[in-house]
This record gives C-alpha cells, sequence and structure tokens, in this order.
C-alpha cells in the first residue's frame, strides 16, 4: 500500500509526520483531550475491570446468603453495602450483576453491526433489493424500540440468549439505516467510479473498497446507542423476560427490591445506581468517540 | 398542505399492514401449537381444534393472515383465556388512561426542555449553561424504572406528598385536580430522559441559530437582546425543538409502559405487563398492537405540526 509508506525522500520535512495512524490512536488522542471522556472512560474501565475481576473481588458469592441479616442496611458490618431479602450480599451482588448487565447490553450492540452493515451495503448497491430490504426496515421502525424487544422477548420465553436476540433484531433497522444511508453517499464518489470502470467484482466493490468507509458511521452510531441498549437490557430482566433469577444481575435486583421499598430501599436503589454510572460513561465516551472516527475532524487531533 | 397528508396517509397504509403482520407473526415464535398457545394449558382440547380450524392453521401463512386481519378490522382483537374477556374490550377502557399519562409526559417534555434549551442557550458556556448540560447528561442515563421507584421511595414514601400508585383516590375517585396528582410522579419519570434529549438537541439548535449572520444583523440593529433571544433565536430554532420533542414521543411509549408497572397505573403499559406474566397470548399481542398504532399516528402528527412550521419547506 503507497498510503502506508512515509513521504520522506530526502529532505526530512514535516511531512514525516503525515504517516497513516490506527483508528485506535485517533481514539486515545480524542479521549486523552477531553476531560469528559477521561471521566466516562474511567468509569467504565473501573466498572468493566470489577466485572471481569467479580470472582476474585466480590466479598461473597452472589447466592450465598446469610438470612440472620436479611434487609440490613448500607454499613452493616462485613458487608458494606447491605444484604438483600434473601440475605445475600449486596456489593458481591452489584460486582456479579456487572457482569451480567454489560454483557447483555454489548453483545446485541455487537452483533447487530455484524448483520447491519453488509444488509446496509447490499441495499445501497442494488435498488431493487435496496428497497425491498429499508421498506421491510420502515415497518419495524414503526414500533416503539422498548415495545419490539419486549414483544419479541415475551414470546420467544424468558432468558439471556432469547434477551439478546429480540434486542438485536430490534437495532438492526437503525443500524442498517445508518449504513445503507452512508453507503448511498460513497456509492457515487470517484473511487467507487474507478473501481466499477476497472470491472472489480462487486463483492469486491462493497467488502473492500467500500467498507472501511461506512463501518465508522456504524460505530459511531453503536457508540451513542449503547447506553440505551444497556438500559433495555436491563428493563427486559426487570420484567423477567431477560436473565432469570438467582443470577445476579441489575435490572433483576431492581425488580427484587421492589417488594421491600418501604424498608430496604437500598436493594433497588444501589443497582440503579450503578446502571447510571455505566450509562452516564458510555454516554461521555460516545460523543468523543464519535469526532475521533470522524475523518473531517480528526486533523485537529494529530496537530495536538 | 391538503395533498402532503394525503400522501403521507397513503404512505401510513403499507407500514400499518407490515406493523400488523410482524404483531400477527410474533405469536409463531413461541414454541409449539400456535392455537394452543393463544387459548392458554388451561383450554380443552375442543376448543384448540375449534380455533385452529378457524385460523385455518393447515391453511398457508397468507391466508391465515387474512383470517386475522379481517377479524383485526372488525375490531376482533381475539379472547383473553386469562381474563375471560374480548381483548378489545378490555384495551378500550385502558387506551385513554395510557394517553392521559402520555400527554402528561409530553407536555413536560415539551415545556421543560423548551424552558431549559432556551435558558442554557442564553447563557452559552456560562455557569447556567454548564450545569444544565451536566442535568441532561444525567437526566438521559437514567433507566425509567428505577427512577420511577427513586421518585416513589423519596416524594410518595418518605416525603408523603403524593400517591403511590393508581390513576384516583381508592374512596373518592375524579376531579381533574386528583388525576394531575396522581399524575405528576409517573409522567415525571416518563419524561425524564426525553427530557434530557430534547433539551440538548433544541440548546444546540439555539446556539447554532446565535452564530448565524442573520441574528448579527439582527443584534446589530439595537433590538433588545430579550427580543434577540425570546423571539429570533427561539423562532428559527423551533422547526428542530418540534422535531426532536416528536422524535421522542417513541421514546415516551418504552417509558410509560415501566412508569405504568412501577406507579400501577391502569393503562396498556400495565395491561401488557400483565399479560406477559400471565402468558396470555392474544392481550400481549393486542397491546402491542394499540400501542404501535398510536405511536404511528403520533408520528403522522408530529410530522404534521413539523411541517407547518418549518417555513423552508412551506
Amino acid at each position: 500500500m503507497q498510503a502506508n509508506a512515509e513521504v520522506n525522500i530526502g529532505a526530512k520535512g514535516p511531512e514525516v509526520r503525515a504517516k497513516r495512524r490506527s483508528s485506535l490512536y485517533f481514539i486515545w488522542q480524542g479521549i486523552r483531550s477531553d476531560r469528559y471522556a477521561l471521566a466516562g472512560f474511567t468509569i467504565l474501565t473501573l466498572i468493566t475491570l470489577a466485572a471481569v475481576f467479580a470472582p476474585w473481588l466480590a466479598p461473597y458469592s452472589p447466592t450465598e446468603a446469610f438470612p440472620n441479616l436479611r434487609l440490613q442496611g448500607i454499613g452493616t458490618e462485613g458487608h458494606l453495602l447491605g444484604l438483600d431479602h434473601q440475605g445475600r450480599d449486596m456489593l458481591s451482588r452489584l460486582i456479579w450483576g456487572g457482569r451480567t448487565t454489560l454483557f447483555a447490553g454489548i453483545t446485541p450492540v455487537v452483533l447487530s453491526a455484524l448483520i447491519a452493515i453488509p444488509l446496509g451495503l447490499v441495499a445501497a448497491w442494488y435498488a431493487r433489493t435496496g428497497g425491498l430490504i429499508m421498506r421491510t426496515m420502515d415497518v419495524l421502525f414503526a414500533f416503539p424500540m422498548v415495545l419490539l424487544a419486549i414483544m419479541l422477548a415475551a414470546f420467544m420465553g424468558p432468558g439471556m440468549t432469547n434477551m439478546i436476540i429480540a434486542l438485536t433484531v430490534v437495532l438492526v433497522p437503525y443500524n442498517t439505516r445508518v449504513v445503507y444511508v452512508a453507503a448511498q453517499q460513497e456509492k457515487s464518489s470517484s473511487y467507487i467510479e474507478a473501481s466499477i470502470a476497472a470491472a472489480t467484482p462487486v463483492r469486491k466493490i462493497l467488502f473492500v473498497e467500500m467498507l472501511p468507509n461506512v463501518v465508522s458511521a456504524s460505530i459511531v452510531y453503536s457508540t451513542t446507542v449503547i447506553g440505551n441498549i444497556v438500559i433495555t437490557a436491563a428493563g427486559l430482566s426487570f420484567l423477567g423476560l431477560g436473565v432469570q433469577p438467582p443470577t445476579a444481575e441489575w435490572g433483576i435486583i431492581t425488580s427484587d427490591g421492589r417488594q421491600y421499598i418501604f424498608n430496604a430501599a437500598h436493594i433497588s436503589i444501589l443497582p440503579g445506581l450503578a446502571i447510571m454510572l455505566v450509562v452516564i460513561g458510555f454516554n461521555l465516551l460516545g460523543d468523543t468517540l464519535r469526532d475521533s472516527l470522524d475523518p473531517r475532524t480528526r486533523l485537529s487531533l494529530i496537530r495536538r | 398542505m391538503a395533498r402532503f397528508i394525503l400522501m403521507r396517509l397513503l404512505q401510513m397504509i403499507p407500514v400499518l399492514l407490515g406493523v400488523s403482520f410482524v404483531v400477527f407473526i410474533s405469536v409463531y415464535l413461541v414454541p409449539g401449537d400456535v392455537a394452543r398457545t393463544l387459548l392458554g394449558y388451561q383450554a380443552s382440547e375442543t376448543a384448540v381444534q375449534a380455533l385452529r380450524e378457524e385460523m385455518g392453521l393447515n391453511r398457508p401463512m397468507l391466508v391465515q393472515y387474512w383470517i386475522w386481519l379481517s377479524d383485526l378490522l372488525r375490531l376482533d382483537l381475539g379472547f383473553s383465556g386469562a381474563l375471560r374477556m374480548p381483548v378489545a374490550e378490555v384495551l378500550g377502557g385502558k387506551i385513554v388512561n395510557s394517553l392521559v399519562l402520555m400527554g402528561f409526559s409530553l407536555f413536560l417534555v415539551v415545556a421543560i426542555g423548551f424552558v431549559l434549551s432556551t435558558y442554557a442557550a442564553t447563557r452559552f458556556r456560562k455557569l447556567g449553561d454548564r450545569l444544565t448540560v451536566f442535568a441532561t447528561l444525567v437526566m438521559a442515563s437514567v433507566p425509567t424504572f428505577w427512577l420511577g421507584i427513586l421518585l416513589l421511595y423519596v416524594f410518595s414514601i418518605q416525603l408523603q406528598l403524593f400517591p403511590i400508585s393508581g390513576m384516583y383516590d381508592m374512596y373518592d375517585p375524579g376531579g381533574f385536580w386528583q388525576l394531575l396528582h396522581h399524575a405528576t410522579l409517573p409522567a415525571v419519570a416518563t419524561a425524564a430522559s426525553a427530557i434530557a434529549i430534547v433539551t440538548r438537541v433544541s440548546r444546540s439548535a439555539m446556539i447554532d441559530v446565535n452564530s448565524r449572520t442573520y441574528m448579527r444583523a439582527i443584534r446589530s440593529r439595537g433590538i433588545t437582546p430579550a427580543r434577540v433571544n425570546y423571539v429570533h433565536m427561539v423562532r428559527n430554532a423551533l422547526p428542530a425543538f418540534v422535531n426532536i420533542s416528536g422524535l421522542q414521543v417513541g421514546y415516551l411509549f418504552g417509558s410509560a409502559i415501566f412508569s405504568e408497572i412501577i406507579f400501577n397505573w391502569p393503562g396498556i403499559g400495565l395491561q401488557l405487563y400483565n399479560a406477559i406474566l400471565q402468558r396470555d397470548a392474544p392481550m400481549i399481542q393486542g397491546c402491542s398492537l394499540v400501542i404501535a398504532l398510536t405511536f404511528v399516528i403520533s408520528n403522522f402528527l408530529a410530522d404534521l405540526i413539523v411541517r407547518m412550521l418549518d417555513a423552508g419547506k412551506r
């Protein structure tokens, strides 16, 4: 690849710096230069680490019960954040719950992007098939996002897998439209015209030439929607349609605490705070990622 | 304008057909026999056979859909096994309750969103603006079901300012103020995220308007800052404001389901939740259909309003 080589023949000049950088570089520069993004990044890193190392961090097992300490509040000796209605340690359940909630929230976003990118590219390239695909998506847009997820999950039956499928289906139309619009714009650009003139196979035009230029649109969309999906996933579990008890999950813990709101409000309130913190993290980070992945604003990050 | 309305109504027909088809087909996701799913597990074998015959389950899918759709057009949404009542009859009474809650929530979104965004935009980069932006960040990140519980705990249980559940007092029901008193907390919980998003987008739109040359021209003519802000800036950002408020309606429909559950508000959302707990398939279909239809219609209305306000498109 010619573009990869540094333009540095003979004289040393400022051109040396114009070498190709990976997207990760820009993302990191974007995060570093913006304190809000840095705050979001820190929040998410800490919570992700806590979720990953849950077996070592959590003081107790998430299902281990201390029946004589049921419903004890925050600050109980040996149980920093209190205990729930079955006498299980809240801190341990929250740490373990982060695993489930984060997994259930992030997986559908990734899966839907994997489906939407080829779908959007094909829809943009073949006008007739594309029309059909996009009209189908229009129908799915006619449902409020949460309602469609609830309906699908209700009929497929409860469980983590079905919930992830439901959330993926709900996200695909939105993501496809984003890719479709981006691909439509690329389609009329000169490098694609050149590829057509060079008799490049369509498959190669779509998945080699166009792909890198539409992927960032999909990633940007994903980062803005991920907080929302974390909330929706927790919401489905709250309704009893997602992860099933006794698994620790933030939505379920909130739901468990509803009956004990009069004498043990901490059961419901703590997991909601955790969800809010994660979503704030994603929202803070999302704005910066949008700038870092946009080629037009990238330049400002190099010059720093 | 009449032409635009007619075109939009015609465009709605295939979407509505598609929506009804998705709702129709969703019941086939349940593993096992569809007739058995619809009637529930306590139904007799003869009843299941009769329904199988009526739905034409051994005939092609499109024929089944046609039978279902023609029932739907006669407002026959099936029979709820759990409630022993026709689904349409149950939902008829609930729709109004849900619309009341939605109305209050939408009012909060529009009113608070408008005030906050104008406030923030006129104090761009000052303390008030930064605080508003921070508040919207937090509000946009709050799950409705949790906010509902939190409001319930603080304002109903601790401060005892608002009732815990329902639409009216159990013993002396009636009156607008009583309804408003009951609706406040669920409406706030429903509206919070939408208020945040409307505020953020509308604030950016107003700041964008402020940076335009025509605004500088207006300012240079010596018009008072108040008039510049509250007449010119607001007027030019209005289409963006209405557009984003309209887009939030779908979000409100989703949040309202959770609010209704937390505050025991007798609407479609609570009915949907009960239907899920009772595995009442026709009721789940009915609730989903009604919510989706209301959503399509409200989108259409939002489009109309944007169109009327947007001078460029007129």
